[in-house]
């Protein structure tokens, strides 16, 4: 027998031991027992500090809402704090420490703050702490954080993996209760694709905690039959340790499995799971959550909820005292007297606020019908109870009911609100619930096994129907109702001292009068202002007594006092779940060039452009900063030849018989006249007429044209144009399917690009100047045979080409051109030199495509074609676009050749103040220029074209630099463009 | 002149293992080519692929089996199907398809576009569960069957080609990562 508290029968494994510890203790318990039923067994009742009071606390409830035996599991950079020890499965091995105290859990010297409770009501920190006002952040908050709290985290990563998942079913049962068994039954015995999920670690839920009977069995007989015969049906998905904990658009729920938890290591598999579970129907069988009353002293270690004592002696065979007392409203309480009185517990009171006839003798105890217990005693766990009548009872354990709330929350998820219903008096579901979903048992406030089962059957004989799929279900297994009589009782006015309602927030009656007499009305307000409701257990077994408080004090009655809103998640969800895999370089995925491996082998420096990793520069020996590189990786591009892979640039290939209408009305210059076997640079406008891509159509065949896009804007000017195709112009015979990832590309640039390509491309194509002049494109072979196309077009301003070959050959093509490039002493170059030599060039980019620039800002007011229509062209015509004294792309030098430029940088006349009314633009691309020796810079500034030779500052609050900088033409370099054609 | 011929790489260099009981591996010697159909096009279009490939044209998220290039003709969207083959010559993958069309559709090598894994073998299913969005019961996704989705964030075209074998297509710059979500799963799974 593990622990003095254990008692016969139940459904733990004796024949095996577990040792496990808590606060250093060594203990044992058995397969089946939670942390929280051995520690009872072992006769463990503090287990906890409360999280304001500092309170000693226990064990309170027996599953998923337990509010107080909050503990710390593991050790090391797998401690877990805050978990509930009533639903953590004890396995051999465990280490458990009990949390928020300073010295020891039997003697917590923050436990002075119990003795201050006057000056620590609700909205004390609001007033209190006022004074002086910059104390709050710095003093007032760290302290308070210190002395309030729960559990700490490891300050380590978490070690552990987590993943995702999909599932789809036909019906979906939450909860494997009553209710729920016996609608997965008769879901699965019709053939139905079915998922039944259930929190706990052993199917039947209350059936397990109760002596009820099911078809003449024993309901945990029964229930473990029932998981037998699902688990033969092939369609029949039963998940245990899963929490369905929200239910989301379309039918789709979230949940959460816990593979591991139950395990000493995870093994290198996934601790948890979230799903995604798509359903064309659900049954929300979640049960119920018994309450308790409230009353002076109703914290101590040792008062319980009624119905989680039966489920400790029933269920765990654990006794949690040895003279145990009953306060209760209902006649469900009662059964803790006759479970206990059968396990051989002694019950020494029953105590019932209802003044009636005792509902059966209970040997041996003290019945007090209409009786209210005011006072309770016992430092670290009860020692006795005093009635309103003065009468003392000494008793180690109390049992409270105060009836069932009806688990509702996933009927809410979608905004309905649950209605009272004073049979019960509780909340159930209200009207308007999730579309798909349905409610059985006791969570829809059918709070008998009979109904539940009765209920469980008919919800899955009817979602069936809705489903068209004929069934074969049988009948429903029979079950005798209980007695569940109730008189609503939420207080005992006579007593004197703080009497609890959250237990987990520490939040007494006295914090609800409190809210009351500040003027708080609405339940959202109350729970604010006292947090009564909040943190993992989000009030489950608090909430009701906490609205009932209040609908007493302004007199409104629960009904119309409301609830407040419940939301996902139902249960407590590990942020590690909802990262699943997606952490450190898992985080997203990482597309790679054509060239990578050959560029990571020449050491490359690479950048994250969106998902690609692209080379940003090659390093050679003796290199010692990145400027070296890149001002090598220029200087020899522009004096021979450079090659640089541009694979991620987006390409669109396009075809039809009104592909050239297509790209005529998608750029906003022309393109019909494009003749084939020409490529044009084009530009594309929004619909409100801003400039937002760029890039390069080649015109392949009469009705073939391939266009670049930017590699940022490659998605996005895909969507546009399918959106443009399908739903503007539906008319147009055109397709479009994306290549980006078919081909290879490389800029082939500088004075020796054509020497070197004529080396590779294969002899049949003539690729001199009068051949394949400026602008030209074709389908080509190189290295004998392979297909290959080929376009004169240079962003570096060099005489340039972009050459594409079959993505499978871009490595190969990669090394063919260096091996070819060697005598011209090629340079293979990174998006650092591309950036340099487009901004000698003056080209815009990025930076300057921000959104918020025209084509006229840009210095391309003119290719906005008049004599055609395209996208954006009738915005673009808006007066402010159009000004006259607007913004202008321009180049910028600093005055002092030795100065460095600061992109960001905003432009201001000499001796005006830095003040945005004086701001005439700013920088948005600046680099160092090795041709020209000098930092220079692109950026925008108003009616620059008129003021060449200006010289504006260059004013950076973020550097703290003002720089005194020359507007030049945005064409740094070869301004002519005689290069490029050479 | 160029001394040597270019050398072909395969997005994955030809992976293949079995962790388990399921097999991935890379397939590399498959040609795909999307055709597009012309406006007004469908009857020439669906005659051509009789014709050119001994095919019927399948619906958007069938595939059909033609009896030339031992082809199979993935329905993708309404106007588009993929035409995935065994190529007489792998860089003239869309000229095969051209010419078995002729004018009815508008052709593009996808070929070099994606990488393609195939996945095979029991249990596959419950590993294809971390990482795909859709229902592959065998009801709701018999073989033959089609669909574009994304996985870990990545576009994926998946074919079922078989009872226990799903052929799944992702871009090729992204391949790695891809098949690291893929094997990340299987892992998970595996005993």
């Amino acid at each position: 027998m593990s622990g003095p508290f254990r008692l016969d029968g139940g459904a733990i494994d004796r024949a095996r031991s577990l040792a496990f510890r808590f606060d250093g203790r060594r203990l044992t318990g058995h397969p089946g027992d939670t942390l929280a039923s051995a520690l009872l067994a072992n006769g463990t009742r503090l287990v906890g500090r409360s999280f304001k009071y500092h309170r000693p606390r226990g064990v309170f409830a027996s599953g998923s809402e337990e509010p107080n035996a909050l503990v710390e599991l593991r050790s090391g950079a797998w401690r877990e704090p805050n978990t509930r020890a009533t639903v953590a499965e004890l396995f051999d091995g465990l280490e458990a420490r009990s949390q928020n105290y300073l010295g020891s859990l039997r003697c917590d010297l923050m436990a002075v703050n119990d003795l201050l409770a006057p000056f620590l009501a609700a909205g004390f920190y609001y007033k209190t702490f006022m004074w002086p006002k910059s104390f709050w952040e710095r003093v007032y908050e760290p302290a308070i954080r210190e002395a309030a709290g729960l559990g700490r985290l490891s300050g380590e990563a978490d070690p552990d993996s987590y993943d995702k998942g999909f599932l789809h079913c036909d019906l979906l049962v939450v909860g494997a209760g009553p209710a729920g068994l016996a609608a997965a039954l008769a879901a699965g015995r019709s053939g139905a694709r079915v998922i039944l999920a259930d929190e706990d670690f052993v199917m039947g839920g209350r059936l397990n905690a109760e002596t009820h009977e099911v078809d003449g069995r024993p309901g945990a007989a029964w229930a473990a039959e029932a998981v037998r015969e699902m688990a033969s049906m092939k369609r029949v998905r039963p998940m245990l340790r899963t929490t369905v904990f929200g239910a989301y658009d379309h039918g789709i729920y979230g949940a959460l499995e816990r593979r591991t938890d139950h395990l000493a290591a995870a093994g290198g598999k996934p601790r948890q799971i979230l799903w995604r579970i798509y359903t064309r129907r659900a049954i929300l069988c979640a049960g119920a959550t018994e309450r308790p009353i409230a009353f002076a002293g109703n914290d101590r270690p040792g008062i319980m909820l009624a119905g989680a004592m039966r489920a400790y002696a029933n269920r765990f065979a654990v006794g949690a005292g040895r003279r145990v007392g009953l306060f209760v409203n209902n006649d469900d309480g009662w059964r803790t007297a006759a479970d206990l009185a059968a396990k051989g517990v002694s019950v020494a009171a029953v105590i019932d606020v209802r003044d009636r006839a005792p509902q059966f003798e209970v040997p041996g105890a003290r019945i007090a019908m209409g009786g209210r217990v005011t006072a309770t005693r016992g430092r670290h766990g009860l020692k006795g109870v005093t009635l309103a009548t003065g009468e003392r009872i000494a008793l180690d354990c109390l049992a409270v009911s105060g009836g069932w709330s009806p688990n509702v929350h996933l009927t809410c998820h979608h905004g309905g609100k649950p209605v009272w219903r004073e049979r019960i008096a509780a909340f159930v579901p209200g009207g308007d619930l999730p579309l798909g979903m349905a409610v059985a048992g006791a969570a829809g406030g059918s709070l008998t096994t009979a109904a539940a089962l009765a209920e469980g059957h008919r919800s899955a004989v009817e979602a069936l129907g809705e489903l068209g799929i004929p069934h074969s279900a049988g009948d429903p297994p029979g079950a005798s109702d209980e007695a569940g009589d109730i008189a609503p009782f939420w207080h005992v006015r006579e007593s004197k001292g703080r009497a609890w309602l959250d237990l987990q927030n520490d939040v007494t009656v006295k914090d609800v009068q409190q809210s009351h007499r500040e003027g708080f009305r609405s339940v959202e307000h109350l729970k604010r202002y006292t947090t009564l409701g909040m943190a993992t257990d989000q009030g489950r077994t608090a909430n009701v007594l906490g609205l009932a408080m209040m609908a007493e004090l302004t007199g409104r009655g629960i009904a119309e006092t409301g609830t407040t809103v419940f939301r996902p998640p139902y249960a407590p969800v590990p942020i590690g779940a909802f990262a699943g895999r997606s952490r450190g370089s898992d985080f997203r995925p990482t597309r790679l060039t054509p060239s990578h491996d050959w560029a990571e082998r020449r050491g490359a420096v690479f950048v994250e452009t969106g998902m690609w990793l692209r080379a940003q520069w090659f390093p050679l020996p003796g290199e010692t900063s990145w400027r070296q590189s890149v001002d090598r990786e220029v200087s020899q591009t522009r004096s021979s030849v450079g090659i640089c892979d541009v694979t991620t640039l987006g390409k669109i290939d396009i075809q039809g018989r009104d592909a050239q209408e297509f790209v005529n009305r998608i750029y906003a210059n022309g393109f019909a006249r494009l003749a084939v076997g020409k490529v044009r640079y084009g530009l594309m406008l929004r619909e409100d007429g801003f400039a937002y891509d760029d890039g390069t159509t080649a015109r392949l065949g009469e009705n073939h044209f391939v266009m670049t896009t930017t590699t940022a804007n490659a998605v996005l000017v895909f969507r546009n144009m399918e959106f443009a195709r399908q739903c503007l112009w539906p008319g147009l015979d055109v397709h479009l399917i994306s290549a980006t990832e078919q081909w290879a590309q490389f800029a082939v640039a500088g004075p020796n690009s054509r020497r070197l390509l004529e080396k590779i491309v294969d002899p049949e194509h003539d690729i001199s100047d009068a051949a394949f002049p400026f602008m030209a494109c074709g389908e080509i072979g190189v290295c004998g045979g392979t297909p290959a196309r080929l376009f004169r077009i240079s962003f570096s301003g060099e005489l340039a080409y972009e050459i594409a070959v079959p993505a499978r050959y871009g490595e190969a093509l990669m090394e063919a051109l260096m091996a070819a490039g060697e005598e011209f002493d090629a340079v293979a170059y990174g998006t650092e030199a591309l950036g340099v030599m487009r901004i000698e060039k003056g080209h815009a980019a990025g930076n300057e495509l921000n959104g918020h620039s025209t084509a006229r800002m840009l210095g391309l007011g003119r290719m906005v074609s008049k004599t055609k229509d395209c996208i954006g062209n009738v915005l673009s015509e808006r007066p402010e676009m159009n000004r006259e004294n607007g913004l202008e792309m321009m180049g910028f030098k600093p005055v002092d050749p030795g100065r460095e430029l600061a992109a960001g940088a905003h432009f201001l006349a000499r001796g005006e103040a830095a003040e945005a009314a004086n701001d005439q633009g700013w920088m948005t691309s600046v680099a160092y220029s090795p041709m020209l020796r000098s930092s220079i810079g692109l950026g925008f500034i108003r009616n620059g074209k008129a003021r060449i030779g200006e010289t504006v500052r260059a004013w950076d609050a973020v550097r703290g630099t003002d720089c005194p900088v020359e507007i030049v033409s945005p064409h740094f370099y070869d301004p002519d463009g005689e290069r490029l054609r050479g | 002149m160029a001394e040597t011929a270019l050398t072909s790489r395969s997005p994955l260099d030809g992976y293949e293992r079995t962790i388990g009981t399921v097999a991935i591996a890379e397939i590399a010697d498959l040609a795909l080519v999307s055709a597009a159909v012309p406006q007004s096009g469908d009857a020439a279009f669906a005659a051509a692929l009789a014709d050119g490939l001994g095919a019927e044209r399948p619906a958007t998220g069938a595939s059909t089996v033609g009896d030339r290039h031992a082809a199979r003709i993935l329905g993708m969207q309404p106007d588009q199907v993929f035409i995935l083959f065994e190529p007489p010559d792998p860089d003239r993958a869309a000229d095969t398809v051209k010419a078995a069309l002729g004018p009815a559709a508008y052709v593009t090598d996808q070929s070099d576009s994606w990488a393609m894994l195939r996945i095979a073998g029991a249990g596959l299913r419950a590993a294809l569960e971390r990482i795909c969005p859709l229902d592959l019961d065998d009801e709701a996704y018999p073989a033959g069957r089609v669909a574009r989705t994304a996985m870990e964030h990545l576009a994926v075209i998946v074919l079922r080609d078989g009872a226990d074998s799903f052929l799944l297509m992702s871009p090729r710059s992204s391949a790695r990562s891809f098949l690291h979500a893929v094997e990340l799963s299987v892992k998970n799974l595996s005993e």
